[in-house]
């Protein structure tokens, strides 16, 4: 059965910055909710549904925070659910308000998180413990050491360099330097990243993410209730997610599942979302990217995965310009998630990005014609991944 | 919602406390049993909804530890960490969106934390309530006293429903009942949450569930018997902060009632042969009579004390023993839907209710019936 129509019709985006201390954890919720209705020019009380987007417990410091976002979102007496899928949590929830609508069940739904990961202490020393306690938590792992490895795999796989790594650092910084909304919007140069300090080679200071705090939303509506109330929407074509395992042993050495280099189930992810919107020539057919790498040189096998190119082959198409504002297939205009990581909702932004972007509502870093778009999330110890094909 | 969707694999399981598999085995061994309880093999499944909770399972992302085990790998997975019976709602809805033909649900509520209650205190808010200190048990507590402020004669029927539940609960699972007691003994236990006494609860327990569900289409090619079909779906949630609330009504509840009868066109309880709700606390049971539309809070004592809720009676009530048999927190909930799924498929084993047809299943979970989730469901052919 081809799933009905679902449109979205408003996202909201809250400034994402190191510290929020004006805004507590559910006000900074409400933030991107106030934003996203008023994008969508509806009112918290026609929301059948709300889908809420939280990665883990302990960056908040509260089990099931979730809960205490249920008023900021105005979910009292109704449907309400929460998804988590690590750093992928905002593309799995977008996606599970796509399911609500796609049902049947639903004809217009709210989808919202918010992060404080600025303020959660030191989100390594909390990520560590989404490790396996007994095999893999004392290594000492930590997201950053973690996708370090990837890197080192790709250097001897593929011949990536930290030149490699600093080029795309380069081209999002400056991207995001035209997003009011992003985080780091400060212009690096190359030198400036090679410069920067290890923090787990090779990946460098300026190679990383930051720890953002800030909230997202983005409503939905059933292609029916878009036309009955005359609304402007941008169309969800594609949706899916894979996974891979949980053990990081197992992408690595002679027995492997997936090598730790690629993103195998990124690209099995992205193989569902195309299928289902009819895409069979991704570098031809999609406009603009806006892929969850937290780390550049995750950005190369994101970029692969997407099928834009063969695995290894974005090295060259990155120094050629091919992935810049103005390049062929624009990645992660916004500045995408290595400047701006509030982690509930990073995934959650990449979808709300390419959807202003569909839209011709990016500002300066719109993508020039872009109609159609793709957005990818991240999550667990690269082991959960979401991916969405969305239109004009 | 779009088209039929029907459980067509069921498995509950409760290791015994000298069971020796780690977490990890336990949760592929109940996948397994819901597979085989419906015929499946886990090459069959298209896609799958989890559900644990981090705090308990002592891991930042819960979800990721049992990708594996439930055969997540390759595969579509989520995880609803809000609730467990949240997990089965989403595996409906990813059927009835038309992207999959069928969903493996599993949870779980594993006992290894130090301490259980201490790990539910974390899912208080920082400022105002954690130093009081307030567990999920606490809350429990704060509801009853409500009612017995409200209600006058409550415990009585409250103690009654505990003692019909651990006889049901004794008859269904012997090998796991924890004793059936005199009420007199049930109203004067020690005090756990006052106006709760130890003996009116069920420690928690280690469990797991799993279910199968797939599309009328799906199940019908595969020739799947004995289907659970769901007929009706309901699911709402209470404010965050308990003082906004009034813990003596469930307005949650009766939005998810309306729900789920309102898309089985069902009007009130009647129509059922056989219900399995929420009772953390025979209150609760009670709470869930008046929300789910089986007797009002002014009959309460006399309907409990006719055995209209227990085996034999009109509408029985939680023949698996409920929660107050067996507690395994975070999943308690879901197990409910499991019981009334078997019911309705004629595989309740020794609490089977003859000829069941069409079921009310009733979940709720966190503090005080946070979250609460209605699903009517009917058994025969589609």
């Amino acid at each position: 059965m081809k799933p009905p129509r679902v449109g979205i019709i408003g996202i909201g985006q809250s400034e994402f910055k190191a510290r929020r201390d004006d805004a507590n954890y559910p006000e900074l919720v409400r933030e991107g909710v106030t934003l996203a209705l008023a994008d969508a020019k509806r009112e918290l009380k026609d929301m059948d549904a709300v889908v809420y987007s939280l990665a883990p417990d302990a960056l908040l410091g509260i089990g099931n925070a979730e809960r205490l976002g249920v008023d900021a979102v105005g979910a009292r007496n109704k449907r309400f659910m929460r998804i988590n899928t690590g750093g992928a949590t905002g593309i799995s929830s977008v996606i599970t308000g796509w399911t609500h609508i796609a049902s049947g069940e639903c004809d217009i739904v709210l989808v919202a998180g918010a992060d404080k990961v600025g303020e959660s202490g030191d989100s390594q020393t909390i990520l560590n413990k989404i490790w396996d306690p007994t095999y893999e938590r004392a290594l000492p792992l930590g997201t950053i050491t973690m996708l370090a490895m990837s890197a080192v795999r790709a250097m001897h796989k593929y011949g990536l360099t930290e030149e490699d790594m600093a080029r795309v650092t380069v081209k999002n910084r400056a991207n995001a330097a035209k997003n009011p909304k992003a985080h780091l919007r400060k212009v690096v140069t190359m030198q400036e990243v090679m410069a920067s300090r290890y923090i787990a080679w090779p990946i460098k200071l300026l190679d990383a993410c930051p720890q953002s705090s800030g909230g997202a939303a983005v409503v939905m509506a059933s292609e029916k209730y878009i036309k009955a109330n005359k609304l402007d929407a941008v169309w969800v074509s594609g949706v899916g997610h894979c996974s891979e395992s949980y053990y990081m042993g197992d992408r690595m050495g002679k027995k492997i599942m997936a090598d730790h280099a690629d993103a195998h189930a990124l690209a099995r992810s992205f193989e569902r979302s195309y299928k289902m919107a009819g895409i069979k020539n991704p570098t031809k057919q999609v406009h603009v990217a806006e892929l969850y790498a937290p780390f550049s040189n995750t950005e190369y096998h994101a970029i692969e995965a997407a099928g834009v190119c063969k695995l290894g082959g974005s090295l060259a198409m990155m120094r050629e310009g091919f992935f810049d504002l103005g390049g062929k297939i624009p990645v992660n205009p916004s500045g995408g998630t290595l400047c701006t990581n509030a982690i509930a909702v990073s995934a959650l932004v990449r979808a709300a990005e390419v959807t202003l972007q569909v839209w011709g509502r990016a500002g300066e870093h719109q993508v020039k014609g872009a109609r159609v778009g793709i957005a990818s999330g991240n999550g667990g110890d690269h082991q959960f991944f979401g991916t969405m094909v969305i239109e004009s | 919602m779009n088209g039929e969707i029907g459980v067509a694999g069921v498995a509950i399981h409760a290791p015994p406390r000298t069971d020796s598999r780690s977490l990890e085995e336990s949760i592929y061994a109940v996948t397994w049993a819901a597979l085989r309880d419906g015929g499946f093999d886990i090459d069959d499944v298209e896609g799958i909804v989890v559900a644990g909770n981090d705090e308990l399972d002592g891991r930042a992302i819960a979800v990721m530890m049992a990708s594996g085990p439930v055969g997540g790998v390759d595969r579509d997975i989520l995880s609803t960490p809000s609730a467990a019976e949240h997990a089965f709602v989403l595996a409906a809805l990813r059927i009835a969106s038309g992207q999959f033909a069928n969903q493996l649900v599993v949870a779980w509520n594993p006992l290894e934390v130090d301490s259980f209650s201490d790990a539910l205190k974390v899912g208080t808010d920082p400022y105002f309530h954690r130093a009081l200190p307030q567990d999920e048990l606490a809350t429990h507590g704060l509801q009853a006293a409500v009612l017995e402020a409200k209600v006058p004669g409550v415990r009585e029927a409250a103690t009654a429903i505990v003692r019909k539940n651990r006889i049901q609960g004794a008859i269904a699972y012997p090998d796991r009942s924890i004793g059936v007691m005199e009420t007199v003994f049930i109203a004067s236990g020690r005090p756990t949450r006052w106006p709760l006494t130890d003996t009116m609860v069920a420690p928690p327990a280690f469990g797991l569930v799993a279910m199968i569900l797939g599309s009328k289409e799906y199940l019908s090619g595969r020739k799947v018997k004995n289907v659970s079909w769901i007929r009706g779906l309901g699911w709402a949630t209470e404010p965050g902060f308990i003082g906004d609330r009034d813990l003596s009504t469930v307005p949650s509840l009766d939005a998810a009632r309306k729900q789920a009868y309102r898309a089985a066109g069902v009007k009130d309880a009647s129509t059922f042969d056989v219900a399995e709700i929420a009772d953390a606390t025979p209150y609760q049971e009670l709470l869930a009579y008046e929300g789910l539309g089986i007797c009002k809070r002014n009959a309460w004592i006399k309907h409990v004390a006719s055995g209209a809720t227990a085996r034999g009676g009109k509408l029985p009530v939680n023949l698996s023993g409920g929660a107050l048999s067996f507690n395994p927190v975070f999943c308690a909930g879901l197990v409910r839907i499991a019981e009334a799924a078997n019911q309705v498929r004629g595989r309740a084993g020794n609490h089977q209710v003859p000829n069941a047809r069409r079921a009310l299943a009733h979940a709720a979970s966190g503090p005080a019936m946070h979250y609460n989730t209605v699903v009517v469901m009917e058994g025969g052919r589609s």
